[in-house]
């Protein structure tokens, strides 16, 4: 140490107070530092405080600032301001030299509120130092103890409690206002203002003034506000882990929205108002089965269609093989009646070949009809030169029927467009003929269309409104009245037969051109023949000769004709 | 690795707590043992020099003596001690809301429940059929207890009413008047005429039960106070509150005595041990045991992982944890050992998320456990008398890694 003093440099300001106190420190052996603290203050005299500043309040000895001093000073805290304490913690040491950093935990608390603010506190008491082997958690405390705390508690919570209860109480009159008046000798001071010398003592009575129960209070009750809080408790568990985005939106919950009811009438968007529906909430399943069944249907309603149109190929081909078995036939029985026509003139012209030919006709004979029976009876009996005419008229005939049978077949295959199309055709063709037959019906217009008291104006008004400038040619119905036309209109009553036949009796009986009427019975025969019109049914009707039998006939007979004439 | 040790003991006196800590940190030494060829001596012995080297660069050098906080070598799980599962036994229904609170009667031959549907009903304990149902709150009735001192009921609930009911007439008898919100726990003091409210206001009322007096107000809770338990000496009321403390309180001074803040959510469940001088709190995912009265950390119960809603201790050391989705641990009390987990069952008709158990108690026997669901329905456990050590084997299986804290 001596060593160290010698090395070092002397000291610049060195005063000998402290020099003598340093020795004395070490002469009694205490630790300088202590000594220190506790030293006595000595203030040089004037002249020599070059380099000394007062420091505490004794430095001012109860004195002024030194003006010779030039820093701020405050003797007797004189202007000096106000600091606000508890500002700063002093450093706290423990046994081992550790700095204590729980003292700002514990200040403001007593010392026997218990602190946590080791690390050590989280660890498992198991787990700690000094802890290993012994028991943990002790026993309960024993009854005596139990009693203690509660007698110690008791005697602390009455003594609140009865506070409270005699602050709750109604307080009645003073107990005494008599006995509460004492007597007071007063005697003033000589020196004071205002002295009497002839009162130099006076008796004062005191006693206590009555106070009115019903006076409101004199100050006005303040809320005193709260203390400032003692220091938080360390906090000795982690921080909370942050939220996750998943988590987060886990925690959404819809706000709650009603469909009926919005009483500060926001405007809620739909969105928010379908999520609120909590349709939103659940999965839409559907079942597989639907699926299935759609395809089950899709796939057998292929298949039918399939079926159907097969089915009606089989039959369009059944029916188209028919047709030509039936035309093949036909056509067979032709050619054999020309071979065998041609064999008649063969025959005609050598019998030889007549001969062979006659095996395969009998043969035939089976198949053929009468008509070719008839013909070959007319050949057998007939064999005149008029065969090929005939012969080519039959061909002619068939012909037609074949051409007529084509037309329908293609009909039958044509498509319903076409058909359509084909028929609207013929019809248009027709319609001239139908005009003429009655089929074309004019509008039928019912009455009630018609306003009613137009209807039933007189002429003379209608006459003076429509002037000939008016086109109104067209606005009365050419036709008028219910029997207008009758007569071309169906009937809705369906008749028997036995009607009908009365009434083409009844037609038949009467003269239709008038022919046969007399002057005198021309009002009833022509009363008759109206009925008899108005009866009739239907329109006359002309039918087209389709098949061409009359002409069948004439040909026939012309035949014959020539024949015999032959 | 003999060699290593013999080279390295003289070097540190801790050699097997440094091997320990390599164990740890997963730096196994046998990879030394490896790599080093046993016939080379001075290969090997360059090789601990190497060692050596990198050991003082390392990370996870081991504190000097007397700062090291855990000592690893010495601490050995303590074995749980066997328990008998526990199996439902009967359910009794009547209730139309939920079951919240729970109340056995000091002679064990009743107990009370309250419910949401602002009723408190008295069963039969041993028949299980309903004695009396009281009407009268206006709210779920949040807590009930019956007092061992006298023949009354008391009763708190979300209508800020706390009711003391006489038992001899079914009335009520006593009214105290002063919680600001909803009351959520009650608590009686066993030895003194004294009654512990708590609710949402933050506050912890203690009540003079003759006079009606609120004697102190126990402020200093931030957010609700879910759980209020008294006991006979200091600290004489604990408390569990939303703001994820536990709060020991000085009856006679009215101030706290400790906050304990280790729980990271709101504690909604504390329970005392019967015998021993400790307790369980419960928050969310966590349960952890405390010593009195100091209010140290002894361990976790760790191992249910939803919201608990209700702690329950029996003398024979067993813990029951009750959640609100419907999962129940029981709990080895000396080791926190979880021996039993299952979920409720509901009662016929209702929903699967109507699982939750609200409620729980022991018998004053602990031989009987009554849980108070959310299924509306109040549920009585037992043990199961034919269980053997053998039959329901110890299935402990002691984690010797790190643990979290």
């Amino acid at each position: 140490m001596s060593t160290l003093s010698q090395l070092l440099p002397k000291p610049k300001f060195s005063s000998d107070s402290i020099e003598s106190q340093n020795k004395v420190s070490h002469q009694s052996g205490k630790n300088p530092n202590t000594l220190s603290l506790t030293r006595k203050n000595e203030i040089p005299p004037y002249g020599k405080r070059s380099g000394w500043t007062p420091k505490t309040q004794e430095d001012f000895g109860d004195g002024g600032a030194y003006p010779e001093i030039l820093i701020g000073q405050y003797p007797l805290r004189m202007g000096l301001k106000k600091q606000k304490k508890g500002q700063v913690l002093s450093k706290q040491v423990d046994s081992d030299g550790n700095v204590r950093y729980d003292a700002i935990a514990r200040y403001g608390h007593g010392e026997d509120r218990v602190i946590q603010t080791d690390f050590k506190e989280l660890i498992p008491l198991a787990q700690r130092i000094g802890t290993a082997g012994e028991k943990l958690i002790q026993d309960r405390p024993d009854e005596e103890l139990v009693m203690e705390t509660a007698q110690r508690t008791r005697e602390a919570l009455e003594k609140k409690i009865d506070g409270k209860l005699t602050a709750s109480k109604p307080r009645g009159q003073s107990k005494s206002m008599e006995s509460g008046s004492s007597y007071i000798r007063y005697t003033p001071n000589k020196d004071g203002p205002g002295y009497d010398p002839k009162m130099s003592q006076r008796i004062i009575r005191m006693s206590e003034m009555q106070i009115d129960p019903m006076e409101p209070p004199k100050f006005k009750h303040k809320r005193v506000p709260n203390a400032p809080p003692s220091p938080p408790a360390p906090v000795l568990h982690s921080p909370p882990r942050h939220v996750s985005v998943e988590e987060q939106k886990a925690w959404i919950i819809p706000p709650c929205i009603s469909n009926w009811k919005n009483a500060k009438g926001y405007t809620i968007p739909l969105d928010k108002r379908l999520a609120a529906d909590g349709r939103g909430l659940q999965d839409v399943k559907i079942s597989d089965n639907f699926a299935k069944l759609s395809e089950a249907l899709l796939a057998a309603e292929r298949h039918a269609r399939d079926e159907v149109r097969q089915r009606s190929l089989m039959q369009q081909n059944l029916v188209r093989k028919e047709k030509e078995s039936k035309e093949e036939h036909l056509r067979l029985l032709a050619h054999r009646a020309r071979e065998e026509r041609s064999g008649v003139i063969s025959g005609a012209k050598s019998s030889a070949s007549h001969n062979q030919t006659l095996p395969p006709r009998k043969e035939s004979k089976y198949d053929s009809n009468s008509e070719t029976e008839v013909e070959d009876s007319a050949v057998n009996n007939n064999q005149n030169s008029h065969d090929d005419e005939r012969a080519f008229k039959r061909e002619e005939i068939r012909r037609d029927k074949q051409r007529e049978l084509r037309r329908d077949l293609r009909m039958s295959k044509m498509g319903a467009e076409a058909k359509a199309k084909y028929i609207a055709k013929m019809e248009n063709r027709d319609i001239s003929e139908k005009i003429a037959l009655g089929l074309a019906k004019p509008s039928s217009i019912s009455e009630s269309q018609f306003d009613s008291r137009l209807l039933h104006m007189n002429e003379s008004s209608i006459a003076d409104l429509n002037d000939d400038e008016g086109y109104n040619i067209y606005d009365k119905a050419l036709l008028k009245g219910s029997n207008a036309n009758f007569n071309y209109r169906p009937h809705s009553e369906i008749q028997d037969d036995s009607e009908i036949a009365e009434s083409v009796s009844k037609s038949m009986e009467n003269d239709r051109f008038g022919i046969k009427s007399g002057q005198e019975s021309s009002s009833r025969n022509g009363d008759k023949s109206s009925k008899a019109s108005n009866i009739r049914s239907n329109p006359v009707e002309f039918e087209k000769d389709v098949f061409g039998v009359d002409q069948f006939l004439n040909d026939t007979k012309l035949g014959l004709k020539r024949q015999r004439e032959n | 690795m003999d060699q290593l040790e013999t080279v390295i003991t003289p070097e540190y006196s801790e050699s097997k707590t440094r091997a320990l800590f390599l164990a740890d940190y997963g730096l196994d030494p046998s990879i030394d043992k490896v790599r080093k060829k046993p016939e080379d001596i001075s290969s090997s012995s360059q090789l601990i020099l190497k060692k050596q080297e990198s050991s003082n660069s390392d990370k996870f050098y081991p504190p000097p003596p007397g700062q090291q906080l855990v000592r690893k070598q010495n601490y050995e799980p303590t074995r749980p001690e066997w328990h008998p599962p526990w199996k439902l036994i009967k359910v009794l229904s009547g209730h139309m809301g939920w079951v919240r609170s729970l109340a056995i009667e000091p002679n064990n031959k009743w107990f009370a429940s309250g419910s949401v549907d602002r009723t408190i009903k008295i069963w039969d304990l041993a028949s299980g059929t309903l004695k009396v149902t009281l009407t009268g709150h206006i709210s779920p009735v949040r807590g009930l207890e019956v007092s061992s001192r006298s023949p009354y009921l008391f009763s708190c609930g979300e209508d800020k009413m706390v009711k003391c009911w006489d038992l001899e007439q079914n009335k009520v008898i006593r009214h105290y008047h002063g919680h600001l919100s909803g009351i959520y726990a009650l608590s009686l003091h066993p030895v003194l005429d004294l009654l512990v409210t708590a609710g949402r206001d933050a506050t912890a009322r203690v009540w003079d039960i003759r006079t009606k007096n609120a004697v102190h107000v126990l402020t200093g809770h931030k957010s609700t106070i879910a759980t209020v338990k008294c006991q006979g000496v200091d600290p004489q009321v604990i408390t569990g509150s939303m703001d994820s403390t536990v709060r020991l309180w000085d009856l006679a001074a009215g101030k706290t005595m400790a906050t304990l803040t280790h729980h990271k959510k709101s504690v909604r469940a504390v329970s005392l041990h019967p015998t021993e001088f400790g307790f369980l709190s419960g928050s969310t995912d966590s349960i952890k045991q405390w010593r009195f009265p100091k209010g140290d950390f002894v361990q976790n119960f760790s191992g249910h992982n939803s919201i608990i809603n209700t702690l329950s201790i029996n003398s024979d050391d067993v813990a029951v944890s009750g959640a609100d989705d419907g999962s129940m641990k029981f709990w080895d009390w000396k080791s926190g050992h979880c021996f039993q987990e299952f979920n409720t069952t509901v009662v016929p008709g209702s929903l699967d998320s109507e699982a939750g158990i609200f409620a729980s108690t022991f018998d004053v026997t602990g031989l009987r456990l009554i849980t108070g669901e959310a299924d509306k329905s109040i549920k009585i456990y037992k043990e199961d008398e034919n269980a053997t050590p053998e039959s329901f084997p110890l299935n402990w299986k002691p984690s010797l890694g790190r643990n979290r804290y």
